[in-house]
């Protein structure tokens, strides 16, 4: 199944992802974890990826920051063919990991300006777009704060930091508002929508339905290592049969069986 | 090279951080070199020049007593008690105090050992030229008194040995001397009774002449030296042989907090951020040895400094680097990429802290113990030789003593450094291939 923008004219000059018969099995296992996934992303959206546990969200991910390479399919990030120059989509790609990615004993600032200098960013450059991105996330007073002396919401604060110091085009984001205050949740919620002004594309992962609602612009939902809705999300939303919102149209396509 | 140096002062920093690594990584080698490089120069001591003290029971107060005190006392590794408190030592007093492990040794001369020793001599003298006794003393019929040694049951049989080697040694010395005398006499006398008077008794071979004979002028001697001809390289010594053991020891335990930071990094998720970057994951692996080999350098030469200026204010030898400074760095380094890559090898295999910590730890003790740090290789059965060759704190040690004891050069070590550089290799190739294995799976 393929996700097209608006108006589905095919690959474009705005489309940043361009993922076609994606295929990936885990060694060892019987069934693949993504099969025949394809993937149009608009430039400039915040894309939602959903999916209940298990359904190929994180596999998906992986593939898209080249983390895992797909065993089938062709995938083009920010225009360049990933299968053959994964190095070049790493200068364009950032991602804010699940887990709060940052060294514990390291403050903040000494965070950033060590993932800046790993994207070859040095002296006044580096240390103005740390300041940039503490302002952006909210943590200017705290950049002298050792990660493992901060609280959980400016630790997932200071992990979506480290992922836009190199001014990606594409923001991968794995749940970045798990286990936090509704507080610190908006905050970040807050942030995303800076950036996507500030015209980055963001692919979003959540389980948290009304936060995809409200901040994405498209959204897909994968269950099998398959899409098996996409598109705009009210549109989906008035598609599902009796569904008043986002969580309903998910439960109906997806079942209320636990998944493990 | 930007990402290199990045990963390098990043390294040093979380180091610099972690109080509990710091103390493993310099304060517990130094106290480790210290410590056994004091034990150890104690224990060269006791076996070759000075300081066990042994309890002496004279109950015999005569001349066995007498010059049993006198030649074990001049024995430089024994050191004799005869009073514990006010009251001279008993049998009783003695056994009880090592019995209790105050002492190690008791040595007991017991009463009357003199005068039946000084008779059973003359007899048997006199038997050797053929004059029986008719009627034979009661003293000369008396069993012969045992001298004693009784010892602490956790002393160790070489100290064991070292004791009842010397006691023998000088009860040999006084016997020899006074069957001698008594020889001297039986044969001056059967020269004077042949002579019909002519010469009289003790004329022919006088007992002074005899004693220096037999106990002054003595012609086999052992003296003690290196095998190398050169007199520039000094005795070895506890500092020489166990400072460049123990700094090697200690290198080698960067294996735990590396593979535990290497750990850290996959469990807290940074390594996956690393994994998305645009720099080769063999440039932070790069960064990230050269902070540990620092690491290791500045350990190695913080041991040396332990053995050149603290040491010797506990009273060992002055560490000697015989000028082989250059030598000595280069061979510490290929050490500690040999360190680095171990560490490199367990941080990227293990699944958990805890199996890298304890796989980490356990596997340099036992590299250590084949390796000759704790016993020499020599000593070791010949099986046990044949897979100490195997070890890379074995190269690193037979190394470092060339240059320390042996006072070699360069070219003396260059096979230490090869098998060294070839290891370090081997376990960063391996490395390389269980992360890119564990990158196609997943895990």
């Amino acid at each position: 199944m393929t996700v097209r923008p608006p108006g589905g004219q095919g690959e474009s000059a705005s489309e940043i992802v361009a993922a076609t018969g994606l295929v990936y099995r885990y060694p060892g296992s019987a069934q693949p974890a993504v099969v025949d996934l394809s993937l149009s992303v608009p430039e400039g959206e915040v894309f939602g990826l959903l999916g209940p546990n298990g359904a190929g969200k994180t596999t998906t991910i992986a593939m898209l920051t080249t983390l895992l390479r797909p065993a089938g399919g062709s995938l083009r990030v920010c225009g360049v063919d990933l299968l053959r120059k994964p190095h070049q989509v790493r200068r364009l790609i950032g991602l804010v990991p699940q887990d709060v990615a940052l060294y514990p004993t390291l403050t903040v600032r000494e965070n950033l300006r060590y993932f800046g200098r790993l994207f070859g960013m040095g002296g006044k450059d580096l240390n103005r777009r740390v300041e940039e991105c503490l302002d952006l996330v909210g943590l200017r007073d705290h950049g002298a704060l050792r990660i493992e002396t901060c609280s959980g919401g400016m630790k997932r604060r200071a992990n979506l930091a480290a992922g836009i110091v190199h001014r990606p085009r594409l923001l991968f984001l794995d749940e970045p508002t798990v286990g936090i205050d509704p507080q610190s949740r908006n905050t970040i919620l807050e942030n995303l929508a800076r950036l996507r002004q500030q015209g980055m594309t963001l692919i979003y992962t959540t389980h948290h339905m009304e936060e995809a609602q409200q901040l994405c612009s498209r959204l897909a939902i994968i269950d099998g290592g398959r899409v098996i809705a996409a598109g705009l999300p009210e549109e989906l939303i008035a598609a599902g049969e009796g569904c008043r919102n986002l969580e309903d149209l998910f439960l109906q396509l997806t079942g209320r069986q636990l998944r493990d | 090279m930007k990402q290199f140096w990045a990963t390098f002062c990043k390294d040093l920093l979380v180091l610099s951080r972690d109080r509990t690594g710091l103390l493993v990584l310099f304060f517990m080698p130094a106290v480790l070199v210290l410590v056994v490089s004091l034990v150890q120069n104690n224990i060269l001591e006791t076996t070759g020049a000075s300081g066990m003290r042994v309890l002496f029971v004279d109950e015999d107060g005569d001349m066995v007593a007498a010059k049993v005190r006198e030649r074990l006392g001049a024995v430089d590794s024994l050191k004799l008690v005869e009073r514990v408190g006010d009251a001279p030592l008993t049998e009783a007093t003695a056994r009880r105090l090592v019995a209790k492990g105050d002492y190690q040794f008791g040595i007991v001369i017991p009463a009357g050992a003199s005068r039946i020793f000084r008779v059973r001599s003359r007899q048997q003298a006199r038997n050797a030229f053929g004059k029986k006794q008719r009627n034979a003393s009661q003293v000369a019929t008396e069993p012969m008194p045992q001298l004693l040694v009784f010892f602490d049951p956790t002393v160790q049989g070489i100290f064991r040995t070292a004791v009842t080697g010397s006691l023998s040694q000088v009860l040999l010395g006084i016997e020899t001397e006074e069957k001698g005398q008594e020889l001297s006499r039986a044969l001056n006398t059967v020269l004077a009774a042949r002579s019909r008077g002519f010469l009289m008794g003790g004329t022919i071979l006088g007992e002074k002449e005899l004693h220096r004979l037999l106990v002054v002028d003595s012609l086999l001697s052992v003296r003690e030296q290196p095998a190398s001809d050169r007199p520039d390289r000094p005795m070895p010594n506890a500092v020489q042989q166990n400072v460049p053991a123990w700094a090697l020891f200690g290198m080698f335990f960067i294996v735990v907090p590396l593979s535990g930071a290497l750990l850290r990094e996959r469990q807290e998720g940074t390594l996956l951020r690393l994994r998305t970057l645009p720099v080769s994951y063999g440039v932070i692996l790069l960064g990230k040895i050269a902070a540990f080999a620092l690491v290791c350098m500045v350990q190695f030469g913080l041991m040396l400094a332990v053995g050149k200026f603290l040491l010797p204010l506990f009273g060992t030898p002055v560490l000697d680097l015989h000028g082989r400074l250059p030598s000595l760095c280069l061979l510490a380094l290929c050490a500690a990429l040999a360190a680095t890559g171990f560490g490199l090898l367990v941080g990227t295999a293990a699944r958990s802290f805890e199996q890298a910590s304890m796989f980490g730890a356990v596997s340099v003790v036992v590299a250590a113990a084949l390796g000759g740090v704790m016993v020499p290789v020599y000593v070791m059965p010949r099986e046990m030789q044949a897979i100490s060759a195997f070890s890379p704190l074995s190269w690193g040690l037979d190394g470092f003593l060339e240059i320390f004891v042996r006072g070699e050069g360069l070219s003396a070590v260059a096979d230490n450094i090869f098998f060294l550089l070839a290891f370090f290799v081997v376990t960063l190739g391996l490395s390389w291939w269980v992360f890119h294995r564990q990158g196609r799976t997943g895990c």
